[in-house]
């Protein structure tokens, strides 16, 4: 069994070498954080498991694959979830136009993320609040961009807003919300988790 | 003037895909062009940082939700199915067919399909040579065992896929430090049939086939049984048609020698089996 205080990076080196317990020790450290977020994007616990199990699984395959310099492995796996869990909820939308993706694989992420820095001054009720502070329709735009793997111009569509408005909201709102982080002690780095799909 | 372009859009093209860009819901196409456009442009692009640094904090003010038990039984099983014995798998692979068929796993619950498309074979770290030696024995039973089957239904082949990739996973559990195999089979030596890990931690990975398929609230139970002691259930499954399953659940560690069985019971929650048992092994180590 990996030693318990072992890095999220050594017990992926595990997971590289075939290691089952490495990998359980994987999912018991992210499986809340995984399950909230599959769950939050597919509000259906049936979907969100099967795009859990989806994800770990994948993270299984492609181990090997991860590249340090790319992510933290927790940005990497949650990257995961939430790609597949999107891609879940779209082939329950047949009527979207946009392309499935079946690629959220570590490679697309191009940037270095931020997820050690965030999870090491973390303090879910402050981010949450600073959500919640937002003009509703900022919030609404975001979310439904992030959350529900929506494009702008879906987003317009589905709250009836001019592009041009949704993609002021969607800026603003994160402007918004970075100040709001960095009031309550949580400055965000300057650097993105997100490399688009 | 004109603005120059490097990955196919200028700057401001870029400022203005950066919120989706940054959210990640720009199509492939977008985003590589984005990432081109930023490998080749000369300036910084502070806006990907400004924005993009805000993006982790979405899914980090998510209130963490535990998944359900079941859930890393699933997984673990599913995995080890695509980390299949080099030396069960081989001739099976031979004699199936298509590698890419999914798994089924019954759960206690509602039955869910494990996706579980085949990997390559790569022999586990873990796996030591004596024990190899003894699971190439008990991967010879389990082929003398698939052997028996007609083959010539082609019909069968995905169903009999699915099940071998079944047996890869108890075998893999097996491989662990620590666990027991059993080979199952109904005591008249004909009907169903299967094989049992039971790892040292108490996890217990079965493979069965030619099962009755269950009907309305029916179960097939497994239960450990050691000694004298009354049996203990450790869970029920629900078989369909194909009258395979893969059932993966976790219970107290087992003392060695403990018998796996199972039963059809009419309703989940049995406390005592109902009779005949389906199907019975011995648990034991590999290199016993």
């Amino acid at each position: 069994m990996a030693d318990l205080d072992a890095t999220d990076e050594a017990i992926l080196a595990s997971v590289a070498n075939g290691q089952l317990d490495a990998l359980e020790r994987l999912y018991e450290r992210y499986r809340t954080m995984a399950y909230a977020t599959a769950l939050r994007i597919t509000a259906d616990p049936g979907a969100a498991e099967d795009v859990v199990q989806d994800a770990f699984l994948c993270v299984w395959r492609s181990a090997a694959r991860y590249a340090e310099s790319r992510g933290s492995v927790q940005a990497w796996l949650l990257s995961i979830v939430r790609h597949r869990a999107i891609d879940s909820i779209r082939r329950r939308r047949p009527a979207s136009a946009l392309p499935e993706s079946e690629s959220a694989m570590p490679n697309e992420m191009t940037l270095p993320d931020v997820w050690p820095e965030v999870a090491g001054r973390l303090d879910r009720a402050a981010i949450a609040a600073a959500l919640d502070a937002l003009p509703g329709p900022q919030r609404e735009a975001i979310e439904l961009a992030y959350f529900g793997g929506l494009t702008q111009q879906e987003i317009a569509a589905r709250t009836g807003s001019p592009l041009g408005t949704v993609k002021s909201r969607v800026r603003l709102g994160l402007l918004t919300l970075r100040a709001a982080l960095i009031d309550a002690g949580h400055a965000p780095p300057g650097s993105s988790a997100e490399g688009g799909r | 003037m004109t603005m120059p372009r490097f990955g196919d859009l200028t700057c401001d093209e870029v400022v203005e895909l950066v919120p989706d860009f940054v959210l990640g819901t720009l199509g492939d196409a977008e985003a590589e062009a984005v990432r081109a456009h930023l490998t080749a442009c000369p300036h910084a692009h502070e806006e990907i940082a400004e924005l993009g640094g805000v993006v982790p904090y979405l899914a980090a003010a998510l209130e963490p939700v535990e998944p359900p038990p079941e859930l890393l039984n699933r997984i673990l099983a599913a995995a080890a199915s695509e980390r299949r014995v080099a030396l069960a798998v081989g001739p099976l692979a031979e004699a199936d067919g298509p590698r890419s068929a999914p798994a089924k796993t019954a759960t206690s619950g509602p039955s869910r399909p494990m996706t579980a498309p085949v990997g390559p074979v790569t022999p586990g770290p873990w796996r030591r040579p004596g024990r190899d030696f003894a699971l190439a024995v008990a991967a010879a039973f389990a082929l003398a065992l698939l052997g028996a089957w007609n083959l010539s239904l082609q019909g069968q082949v995905s169903e009999l896929t699915a099940y071998r990739q079944g047996i890869a996973a108890v075998l893999d559990a097996a491989a662990a430090p620590g666990s027991q195999l059993a080979v199952l089979a109904a005591d008249s030596g004909t009907g169903p049939r299967g094989l049992a890990a039971v790892r040292a931690d108490g996890t217990v990975v079965l493979a069965m086939r030619d099962l009755a398929p269950t009907v309305g609230s029916q179960v097939y139970e497994a239960w450990l049984i050691v000694g004298d002691r009354p049996p203990v259930p450790v869970g029920g499954f629900s078989v369909g048609s194909s009258g395979s399953a893969v059932f993966v659940t976790r219970t107290s560690p087992v003392a060695r020698g403990a018998i796996v069985a199972l039963t059809l019971e009419p309703r989940p929650g049995a406390t005592t089996p109902t009779l005949p048992i389906v199907a019975r092994g011995i648990a034991s180590p590999p290199s016993d």
